[in-house]
């Protein structure tokens, strides 16, 4: 599989994604799939300070990553897509085919209950999971690669 | 201008630690203070580090240092520069570069963030 991690996380390209994730998986580029951000250069500037060399970065809307995504899962590349929240992922997991686990990092924001220390998910965010397991993908908590992963969604929570 | 003060926004209990360490070598000062991003997102970092600034360096120029200038720390401080809330963010922390900031006080801008980042750099080294 080319994209080697889908991963929601609202601080997007950080330590737990270029230290832990990237020196695990190894990409050659990390596509990160925001409408605002793909809009904002002072932003992407911010991001790519993050990013270790020979590691390419891309920011996409979610229209071209729509379009996109499908010929980067079938083409050999390392790639990390990140999107920071589970609305943009959902809908991705809806719209390309391909899409078989999601990796969920940091989600502190908001009033949602407290799943695990670095994820407060609110009734909209297990919906949206609740729809991707429903298409098949599974959705796992993993803040860094070496934590202990733990799925998510009504399945997980029996 | 009535001197500097930071903030420093660090991983995990980073900040805490090197503050305590700067206590030790420097004796107690009022010039730093320290901040984790646990827990924090993006825009509550930022609000914490402005609230901390407001309460203990109004009246002072700001500064802030963080530990990686491509961690959510140090992109919460970049934001707050490009906001014009700081006037310089000092990247790679460690306790020479703090010694620095606290005794060179009084030394014009360019001449205290140059020594400053010089001193932090020149600490790294190896013996085998």
């Amino acid at each position: 599989m080319s994209v080697v991690l889908f991963r929601v996380d609202e601080r997007l390209i950080h330590g737990q994604v270029v230290v832990g994730w990237a020196r695990q998986l190894r990409p050659r580029r990390i596509i990160v799939v925001d409408d605002a951000l793909a809009e904002d250069e002072l932003e992407q500037s911010i991001y790519r300070t993050g990013i270790p060399e020979g590691i390419d970065a891309d920011f996409w809307s979610e229209r071209e990553a729509v379009r996109a995504l499908p010929g980067v899962l079938k083409s050999s590349e390392r790639v990390f897509v990140l999107t920071a929240d589970l609305a943009t992922m959902a809908q991705l997991t809806l719209e390309v085919e391909g899409i078989r686990e999601v990796n969920v990092g940091c989600l502190h924001h908001g009033d949602g209950r407290r799943v695990l220390p670095y994820v407060r998910l609110d009734e909209g965010d297990e919906r949206l999971i609740d729809e991707m397991s429903d298409r098949g993908v599974r959705v796992v908590a993993r803040d860094v690669p070496s934590s202990a992963p733990t799925q998510l969604g009504a399945q997980a929570r029996g | 201008m009535t001197g500097r003060c930071g903030v420093v926004v660090a991983h995990g209990r980073l900040a805490d630690g090197l503050l305590s360490a700067l206590s030790r070598v420097a004796g107690e000062q009022n010039s730093l203070w320290a901040l984790s991003n646990e827990g924090l997102a993006g825009a509550d970092l930022e609000a914490q580090i402005t609230s901390i600034l407001a309460d203990r360096c109004a009246g002072r120029e700001a500064y802030l240092l963080s530990d990686m200038e491509g961690g959510s720390c140090g992109q919460a401080c970049r934001r707050l520069l490009a906001k014009g809330t700081v006037k310089a963010v000092l990247y790679g922390v460690n306790l020479p570069l703090l010694v620095e900031f606290v005794f060179l006080q009084d030394e014009a801008f360019e001449r205290f963030v140059t020594a400053a980042v010089e001193k932090g750099r020149r600490a790294l080294g190896v013996h085998a």
